[in-house]
């Protein structure tokens, strides 16, 4: 991925591993995120349920499309990563 | 051909792949994960030579540590499906369809969570249903929320909830908590916690997401009901043999019964080590302990060989 034209959101919280793992990941591969601590961010939380229909972190928002949890596989498909 | 092939990527595989490498025996290892169960905890004091080190720390260094050998073939994120017998060893297929042939394999697959097997458990898993307080705990704040089970988890767990959920619940299945003394302390003196004991779960209800859970009273037979937002389940693991179940000896508990001094199983060729097997302490440092000398004793079968 050159230039990324996609708006990556992550929903995590501060003790959640699969979170860091997520994050760590787009790093290596260069993607711009948000991020949102739903620990703290109560609108953040209400939103991330609402997205994805369930309260289990992280969640991944890719131009609306939803992930829960570190699925490498699929984050590489949705972003185009080889 | 490969000498030995590794499945698993916890402290028994990765030490398993470095000791390997080191002996220059031919092996492949496959794991859809590094780390092991310990990968979600926050905070790993007993790791020697470590004083303090979170999961996902501990989950790097071992995968660095393995990368750093020469000569392993490291199949990664993958998972063993089945492991069958052929005529000069054994046929490893993943599940992405990679098709492994090796002389011994070394299975260090650990165990994984229990799960509670009621009604409404799969349907609300996520909806309500956890079994990752570490991770999930601050979603739940100011919120209703049980634990299932007495044991170190679960009080773990409670713990985990007390710093957001308004009210927890801990349901346990005998008469009494099982887990370390000084937290059994600490959660008793709570007034937001409300110990349940011989309570059996029965089913979790809800609508979008969970909103009950019923339970069997096991003193009196009564089915009662707790109005709660979430359910964390602590019951205990299982370890993960399915795909080799059909070649190796395992104990009603679904453990690989292996020889202690060797590390070796029923089916000759397949070594075992860490929390899938019959050993009674499931921790760290006895599973890299443990598949080193898997390892050291599949080096000198080769060479008998």
């Amino acid at each position: 991925m050159e230039q990324q034209n996609k708006v990556v959101k992550i929903y995590t919280t501060p003790t959640c591993v699969y979170c860091k793992m997520t994050k760590e990941f787009f790093k290596k591969n260069n993607v711009q995120y948000e991020e949102f601590n739903v620990a703290e961010d109560e609108k953040a939380r209400d939103a991330m349920v609402e997205k994805s229909h369930q309260m289990g972190v992280p969640v991944i928002d890719i131009d609306g499309e939803i992930f829960v949890g570190f699925d490498q596989q699929a984050l590489k498909k949705a972003l185009e990563i080889r | 051909m490969y000498d030995t092939v590794i499945i698993g990527g916890g402290p028994g595989g990765i030490a398993a792949g470095v000791y390997a490498a080191r002996k220059k025996i031919k092996s492949a290892l496959i794991t859809d994960n590094f780390g092991g169960q310990s990968l979600v905890s926050a905070d790993i004091q007993n790791w020697i030579g470590t004083k303090s080190v979170s999961g996902f720390e501990f989950a790097q260094m071992l995968e660095e540590h393995l990368r750093a050998q020469e000569g392993i073939n490291i199949i990664y994120p993958d998972l063993v499906e089945k492991v069958e017998k052929s005529e000069r060893g054994f046929n490893v297929t993943t599940k992405k369809g990679e098709k492994l042939e090796t002389k011994t394999v070394l299975v260090t697959t650990g165990s994984r969570r229990k799960k509670l097997g009621i009604p409404g458990e799969k349907e609300f898993d996520g909806k309500g249903v956890a079994y990752c307080s570490t991770c999930d705990a601050p979603i739940f704040k100011n919120k209703i929320v049980a634990i299932i089970g007495g044991g170190n988890a679960g009080l773990e767990a409670v713990l985990d909830l007390l710093s957001y959920a308004e009210k927890v619940y801990l349901l346990e299945f005998s008469g009494q908590l099982k887990g370390d003394s000084l937290t059994q302390e600490k959660i008793k003196s709570d007034s937001r916690v409300q110990i349940i004991f011989k309570a059996k779960a029965l089913e979790i209800v809800g609508d979008k997401f969970v909103t009950g859970l019923k339970y069997e009273d096991l003193e009196t037979n009564q089915l009662k009901e707790i109005k709660l937002d979430g359910i964390f389940v602590e019951i205990g693991s299982v370890p993960n043999i399915e795909f080799v179940k059909d070649l190796i000896v395992a104990n009603k508990v679904g453990e690989i019964v292996i020889d202690h001094k060797t590390q070796a199983t029923s089916q000759e060729g397949i070594w075992a080590a860490g929390d899938a097997t019959d050993i009674l302490y499931k921790q760290n440092n006895v599973s890299a302990g443990d598949a080193i000398k898997a390892i050291l004793n599949i080096y000198d079968y080769l060479n008998r060989k």
